[in-house]
């Protein structure tokens, strides 16, 4: 991330990949730099209108990144017609943010990655810490400079992405492999997070030997990811992860795991971590497939 | 059959393309305030809580006039999604003044109608709720009225 120079936090510098990560005066300072993009993914779609960081594009999770009518993420070409459409370039430097601590922003990332594209951030703190700075936000939508982005040969499905038999293999041979919902959609006694309509999957549970770690746990209240010890100690010591082994991490349906994928993958250095998008509604709702409860 | 004003929303938002329709959205979401009870205000029933399915805390208050006319004021906690508040100015604007047999007899398909395909798909649940709740305090008002 060669276009970022400036005074990076204690707390950043002991991150793994401290250059994935800037804080709110960093952003406020560079969002007017044409070689970044500032971009707001949310949970609450219609929350760009209300206000939104100026000359932040909206990238609407639904809308901009799954494919109409397959299970699945949109193809190279229209990913270039993505970036072309908000003036991002294969160099431009894209800084995510949005709400929810910064899930859907790490969703988006976790998609850009799968596409390739190298220069990502993640804004500390989100959409809420902006705000409760008392920082300025603007309803005016961003119309930034069309550009060519270059379709991207292939999607990175391989390396951080990983689909059913692959997390069956995973649940099978008891490697590394974390739920990271509630308490209670991890025992089963709910099938969607509390304070949402329970819809969407047949059955309560998790993956057989799926360890559990709540996504939430690697956030302070202010919706800024905690410290590299205080991760570290969390997921190598509490959990007893290792960093050199390959990690599955999972959901409901992809974007609170996008949230610990971009954790351990960024802040702590873990070595190959991919994220199973189908999740939950996918691992509850199919035939045939064990679970466990409790 | 939809009460007249609420006809004429769901007409309005039919006609709109997509990005007009989320404008028109956002721009109901920030009226919400508008439909707060007043501090000194009286009312026949009031239903404040915060559900489980629900981010925040959502209270109805209802009045009902001698005519049997049901007047909504909807206060939201501020972690309410921006598409309930926009569901909570619509509906009062659109309700607000209808007789209280037709807010229980509303068919709820007129709320996709107003929410379009692409909004509703991601929160197919959601956009019901408030109109659910606006229905659940006027069946509890029917009821006492029976009982009374």
């Amino acid at each position: 991330m060669s276009v970022v120079e400036y005074e990076m936090s204690a707390k950043f510098k002991q991150y793994a990949h401290p250059e994935v990560i800037v804080d709110t005066d960093w952003v406020d300072a560079h969002k007017g730099d044409p070689k970044v993009r500032i971009i707001e993914s949310n949970e609450d779609v219609l929350l760009y209108g209300i206000g939104h960081i100026s000359g932040a594009v909206h990238i609407d999770w639904r809308r901009d990144l799954q494919d109409d009518v397959v299970r699945d993420y949109i193809n190279p070409e229209r990913f270039a017609k993505l970036c072309g459409k908000n003036g991002i370039g294969p160099d431009t430097l894209c800084v995510f943010y949005g709400d929810k601590s910064n899930w859907w922003a790490c969703y988006t990332l976790w998609v850009f990655q799968l596409f390739g594209h190298k220069q990502i951030a993640i804004m500390d703190g989100g959409r809420d810490k902006w705000l409760a700075e008392g920082r300025l936000v603007v309803k005016e939508a961003a119309s930034p400079e069309k550009t060519i982005y270059p379709v991207p040969s292939k999607r990175l499905d391989k390396e951080i992405r990983s689909f059913f038999e692959e997390t069956l293999v995973f649940s099978e041979r008891k490697k590394q492999l974390v739920d990271v919902r509630s308490v209670g959609e991890y025992k089963g006694e709910i099938t969607h997070m509390p304070e949402y309509p329970q819809e969407g999957v047949l059955r309560g549970g998790h993956v057989p030997h799926a360890i559990h770690c709540p996504w939430s746990r690697a956030a302070n209240t202010d919706k800024t990811f905690k410290s590299y010890d205080e991760l570290k100690q969390l997921y190598e010591g509490e959990l007893a992860l290792n960093v050199k082994d390959e990690t599955i991490v999972y959901c409901r349906i992809g974007e609170r795991s996008s949230h610990t994928w971009f954790v351990l993958t960024y802040l702590l250095g873990f070595k190959k971590v991919r994220n199973y998008d189908g999740s939950w509604t996918e691992w509850g709702n199919r035939v045939g497939v064990p679970i466990e409860k409790g | 059959m939809l009460p007249e004003k609420l006809r004429e929303i769901v007409e309005l938002f039919e006609s709109f393309s997509e990005e007009e329709r989320r404008e028109s959205l956002i721009a109901y979401a920030e009226q919400s305030k508008q439909y707060e009870p007043l501090e000194e205000e009286a009312f026949d029933l009031q239903d404040i809580r915060k559900d489980e399915e629900c981010a925040d805390s959502v209270g109805l208050h209802l009045k009902v006039k001698e005519d049997r006319r049901v007047y909504f004021k909807i206060k939201l906690g501020p972690h309410v999604q921006t598409l309930t508040r926009a569901m909570a100015s619509l509906l009062c604007e659109g309700l607000n003044g209808s007789l209280l047999e037709e807010v229980l007899e509303l068919p709820q398909e007129f709320i996709k109608r107003i929410v379009g395909g692409e909004l509703y798909r991601v929160r197919s649940q959601t956009v019901y709720y408030i109109l659910t709740r606006m229905k659940g305090i006027c069946r509890v008002c029917k009821s006492r009225c029976a009982v009374g």
